[in-house]
């Protein structure tokens, strides 16, 4: 998995790892927007270049296995990649990329990824990530879940 | 009701994040209820290719997870991943025994553990997985390697304790080092 440098269009390989407690020092809302604190008793995972320790993306999750379900509770890129000055691209595709293949190593066949944004944002992700509208909360599911894996999962 | 407008779009940044969290357990179980209908609905119209396809990227995604870290328990992870490749695809191992040019028994007793992979096997394996991988996604040639010598090195390092006595008598190092 990989995200591009703006400026220069270099490419560099990503890990997403698990939130460990002593990353939540480092985590605070004036660089990741919101209170991420709040979210330590769920499953949360940080992005960062390899032999980098600096987070660029975080997203927590809530395991539903009853709906073959992961619905993302909150998703978040670091301030300077906010914007058109951001300085890599991809970061939020690689994340819920992530969380797509946690489904389907799950759930298989039925696995399902959620999330419900603002009414004003869900254009965007229905477009951008080929996701399903029901209600307030979009989805991805087979056959578009495996299409998105295949897109940020390259080596 | 996801009507908005462009002008709208561009106003935020779409991309920075999102507060997804349901505001209430009344609305996240309407939405469930709602979101599981739909996806039923969708379901039935998944064509056979596709729910093999997934079942092949959840097996390689498994596969790739067990790889990851040394694992110490009694499961046989080559022949239980092994068992969902093909039962992914065929509706008969026999089928796959002779697509690869082995005799059934000799796949059953692979599969059941009553005999070790011989090298050809999984070579054929290798093979086999690149033709039937290449529209699903990145498959590497060295995963069914990889699991098998995996599992081999999780268990004889779990299993010292009934080997190591027997065999530690019969190792010395006679150089002077």
């Amino acid at each position: 998995m990989r995200i591009i440098e703006i400026s220069t269009k270099k490419e560099y390989s990503i890990e997403i790892l698990p939130v460990e407690s002593d990353d939540y020092k480092n985590i605070k809302k004036d660089r990741y927007f919101f209170n991420w604190k709040t979210e330590k008793e769920e499953e949360v995972y940080k992005l960062r270049i390899i032999g980098s320790n600096d987070i660029l993306g975080l997203v927590s999750i809530e395991r539903i296995p009853q709906e073959w379900r992961l619905h993302i509770r909150l998703l978040s890129v670091s301030k300077e990649n906010k914007g058109k000055e951001k300085q890599f691209d991809n970061i939020t595709g690689n994340l819920i990329a992530h969380i797509a293949k946690i489904a389907v190593r799950e759930y298989g066949e039925l696995a399902c990824v959620s999330l419900k944004p603002k009414l004003q944002i869900a254009k965007h992700y229905i477009e951008k990530y080929n996701m399903n509208v029901t209600g307030v909360t979009l989805s991805i599911e087979v056959p578009e879940i495996i299409d998105l894996i295949n897109k940020y999962d390259e080596d | 009701m996801m009507k908005t407008k462009n002008s709208d779009i561009m106003k935020v940044d779409t991309e920075y994040g999102v507060d997804s969290r349901y505001t209430s357990k009344n609305e996240q179980e309407t939405e469930a209820t709602a979101l599981m209908e739909a996806r039923l609905k969708r379901m039935k119209n998944l064509s056979n290719e596709q729910i093999v396809k997934a079942k092949l990227m959840q097996l390689k995604l498994k596969m790739e997870e067990y790889l990851k870290k040394p694992v110490y328990d009694k499961q046989n992870y080559f022949s239980e991943f092994l068992k969902l490749y093909i039962d992914s695809i065929y509706t008969k191992r026999s089928n796959f025994a002779q697509d690869i040019d082995i005799a059934p028994v000799s796949l059953s007793q692979v599969i059941n553990k009553h005999r070790e992979p011989k090298e050809e096997f999984i070579m054929k394996l290798m093979i086999h997985s690149e033709k039937a991988y290449k529209n699903v996604c990145e498959f590497h040639k060295k995963t069914w390697y990889q699991v098998y010598y995996h599992e081999k090195i999780c268990k004889t390092m779990s299993s010292q304790e009934k080997w190591r006595p027997k065999i530690e008598k019969k190792v010395r190092l006679s150089a002077a080092i």
